[in-house]
């Protein structure tokens, strides 16, 4: 119970002048009454608008203000009043439930939503329709002879990744039967077509069941993809695929938008506490939903060049079913990025069904030579 | 209307010269702190970033609450959501000259150069002006919000006037091989004094930029060392690694002088109104407080690091096996296993951040302020009270473009 006048101090917050002042309960008992002789006039403060600045370095000082619509950054007079007696600080903690609570104007929420949103809508619009646009159509300004040797640094870049992952040498896989064989499985899909780039295709020795385009018809097939193979048509079908990759300059694309949203994207989220983590699974999950269409369409190439080559396309579909095992798995990389695995083994056995005349793609012994590219 | 009394406010005061001196004092210690900035943190990292503009204020209002001249503590009166509004501001404008000036310029890099290390300094160069501009534009903020006695601090609008003399004064210093620098650093913290205002009263930098030059001192120690260091790599190898590392410490402590000295020297010219300041601080004890502080906080963070690394060798080894022999391991209780181990890297990840902000702040920042507190005085307050209100500025975009671009805007 407040029952005597408590000293305290007063800053009225239109002047640096400090007001030494006396504190006590009105006769009502439902407001604190501040009196100072260089006050102009008592004040009276309701002590249901009695508030206190909070996350203070110590508690031996409470500086309170009241509740009052102000043009301030809370909606708090700019008057302070500081209390150093234990006592009173006591009795304020103990009668005054809303002592330390947050408040804001009204009308702060529902401005922050607006801007939210409209935040929110110029991003993704920048995301999913400036930037790919913008992306698609520099991609094709870009001379061919610079996009080879940049996709040559890429598959560079990418050679040294998975070489530090698996930590071995020899990382090339050179084996001439091999080789020969690859060429065949080459020729046979691109014959007679005219191809935009002159593919270089790559093994590399690395266990991950993958294979890549890189921009500038750089191909790079891993070892893990061949060992996971049982026949040499479900090569063929990923190596279509990945052809369908090249023609249409996904690779450059994506690298051109990535470069604008990756900024963004690290600019959202900002670099404290690891955001840099949450920034790069941000711009994967990006990447993920916009190649997903891109995928869609080098699966379609891929199964027209089959039929075209009358290779059988069923091996396409396999492959996709022993994939959809191991799904769980190994290979997130691969699946993030593409359609759903069962869906497209489907789409490409339906496809397979009514498929023409086929014509197996290499001989037993070339396919020995393949599986064993590596050893 | 009285004059403040300070003896009863716990402060220090004496005479000087007819005037009277305030001294400040530092009311905060490290654990309430660390526990505050742990506590904050944990919270960001729960609402995905958000929380980080009540961290920010939170901390700052009690750092501020901690500094006390004449036994007065400011005031951090900044609000959370104006920070949010003013990233989300800034965020829209930032967007689009971010996304797009970055994707120019890997396609200009994919052109020209055949890689794409080229973009990515072509695109630091680009940041730089508006680098100056958002540290401007954060500091007038965080002054906007800044209370001392009741009455705001304020700095006037300028932001793009001092991006570009940081440029040209930056680039003056840079083919000068240096030489210039103290001018550099005298003009900008002008520039930024002159339109600093405590209430309604305007501050002033006096003094000329060539009073920095001792502040150079250790530099031109170290020139000596450090010439002799490169020598002896090619005369005789054996010196020339103790000499370099001797220079290289030596370099650290000179950048760390400069940086102290210059402060010193720029605050004993300041004035505003009647009252002068005063400040006194050691290098040497920066330095220390800079080194320990840091080890320390290495040292703590280095515990989730080490739990980080296990779980990721235990991930890989576990990726392994299934890639060697699928058969062998129950499927189920693998891809459980894999979550929880996820699970827990994530957790020791973001630990890792967290431990180490606040480490830093427990005992890097706060020791900082408490020395430059505690050396700092207020010269001439029998004046005190006569200083005016100024009026709120709104400074709608906040700190926005310093947070999105994330310039140091941290205190």
């Amino acid at each position: 119970m407040l029952t005597q006048a408590h000293a305290a101090h007063f800053f009225d917050g239109r002047t640096s002048a400090r007001h030494p002042v006396t504190v006590r309960l009105s006769e009502d008992r439902i407001a604190l009454v501040i009196e100072g002789k260089s006050l102009t006039a008592p004040l009276t403060w309701l002590l249901s608008d009695l508030r206190a600045l909070t996350d203070t370095a110590d508690d031996q000082r409470l500086t309170v203000t009241r509740h009052a619509q102000s043009d301030d950054e809370s909606p708090h007079d700019v008057a302070r009043l500081v209390i150093l007696d234990p006592e009173l600080i006591a009795w304020m903690h103990r009668t005054r439930p809303n002592l330390f609570r947050a408040e804001t104007h009204p009308g702060a929420i529902r401005r922050l939503l607006i801007y939210a949103g409209g935040a929110a809508a110029a991003c993704l619009l920048l995301l999913f329709v400036i930037l790919p646009a913008l992306a698609n159509s520099l991609a094709r300004l870009i001379p061919i002879e610079r996009e080879i040797a940049f996709g040559k640094t890429v598959v560079r870049q990418m050679e040294r990744q998975l070489n530090w992952l698996d930590a071995r040498e020899g990382f090339h896989c050179t084996d001439p039967a091999g080789l020969t064989a690859l060429d065949t499985l080459l020729q046979r899909l691109t014959g007679g077509r005219d191809m935009q780039y002159d593919i270089s295709l790559q093994v590399f020795d690395s266990g991950m069941v993958n294979a890549f385009a890189a921009p500038g018809g750089q191909v790079v097939i891993l070892r893990g993809l061949l060992d996971q193979a049982e026949t040499p048509e479900e090569v063929a079908g990923v190596l279509a695929h990945e052809l369908g990759h090249v023609e249409s300059r996904d690779a450059t694309r994506l690298t051109l938008r990535a470069a604008g949203s990756a900024g963004l994207l690290t600019m959202l989220i900002g670099d404290v506490t690891g955001g840099t983590a949450v920034a790069v699974l941000g711009e994967r999950l990006l990447s993920a939903s916009y190649t997903r269409e891109a995928e869609t369409a080098a699966d379609n190439f891929a199964l027209e060049m089959l039929a075209n080559a009358r290779v059988d396309v069923a091996g396409f579909g396999d492959f996709f079913d022993a994939l959809a095992e191991l799904e769980p798995f190994s290979l997130p990389e691969y699946l993030a990025t593409h359609p759903a695995t069962e869906g497209r083994a489907a789409g490409a056995h339906a496809f397979a069904a009514a498929q023409d005349e086929t014509a197996p793609i290499l001989t037993k012994t070339a396919w020995q030579a393949l599986k064993a590219i590596c050893d | 209307m009285s004059l403040a009394d300070p003896s009863s406010a716990g402060a220090i005061a004496s005479d000087e010269g007819g005037h009277r001196v305030w001294a400040t004092r530092f009311a905060g210690r490290r654990w309430p702190l660390f526990k505050l900035v742990l506590g904050t943190g944990a919270l960001t990292v729960l609402t995905l970033g958000i929380y980080r503009f009540w961290q920010k204020t939170r901390v700052r209002r009690w750092l501020w609450s901690a500094i006390r001249p004449g036994g007065y503590p400011l005031e951090y009166a900044g609000d959370p959501l104006e920070k949010l509004l003013g990233f989300l501001i800034a965020v829209v404008i930032l967007a689009f000259y971010i996304g797009i000036v970055n994707l120019l310029l890997m396609f200009a890099s994919f052109a020209l150069f055949q890689g794409n290390y080229a973009a990515y300094a072509l695109s630091l160069v680009g940041v730089f002006p508006i680098w100056f501009y958002a540290r401007y534009r954060a500091r007038r903020y965080i002054l906007a919000r800044t209370r001392w006695l009741g009455l705001r601090f304020g700095l006037e609008p300028g932001a793009w006037g001092f991006a570009i003399r940081a440029l040209w004064h930056g680039f003056l210093a840079l083919i000068t091989a240096g030489l210039l620098w103290p001018r550099m650093t005298f003009k900008l913290e002008q520039y930024r004094t002159n339109r600093t205002f405590f209430g309604e009263t305007r501050m002033h930098q006096d003094g000329r930029w060539t009073m920095l030059y001792g502040a150079m001192k250790w530099h031109f120690i170290n020139l000596p060392i450090a010439f002799g260091g490169l020598i002896c790599i090619g005369a005789n190898e054996a010196l020339a690694l103790p000499i370099l590392t001797l220079g290289a410490v030596l370099w650290l402590y000179a950048a760390v002088y400069y940086r102290v000295e210059t402060r010193i020297r720029l605050t004993n010219h300041k004035r505003a109104g009647a009252l002068r300041l005063r400040l006194t601080a050691s290098p040497l004890r920066i330095f220390w407080i800079l080194a320990s502080g840091h080890t320390l906080a290495l040292l703590v963070s280095a515990l989730p690091t080490l739990i980080l690394l296990g779980l990721f060798l235990e991930l890989q080894s576990l990726e392994t096996l299934v890639e060697m022999g699928l058969e062998n391991t129950p499927p189920i209780f693998a891809g459980l296993n894999r979550t929880a181990l996820i699970a827990l890297s994530v957790m020791a990840y973001f630990s890792i951040f967290l431990v180490w902000t606040a480490c830093t702040q427990a005992w890097v920042t706060l020791p900082l302020i408490r020395h430059y507190a505690q050396g700092l005085e207020v010269i001439g307050t029998e004046a005190m009270a006569t200083f005016g209100q100024r009026p709120r500025d709104d400074h709608p975009e906040a700190e926005g473009f310093a947070e999105a671009l994330d310039v140091g805007a941290s205190l």
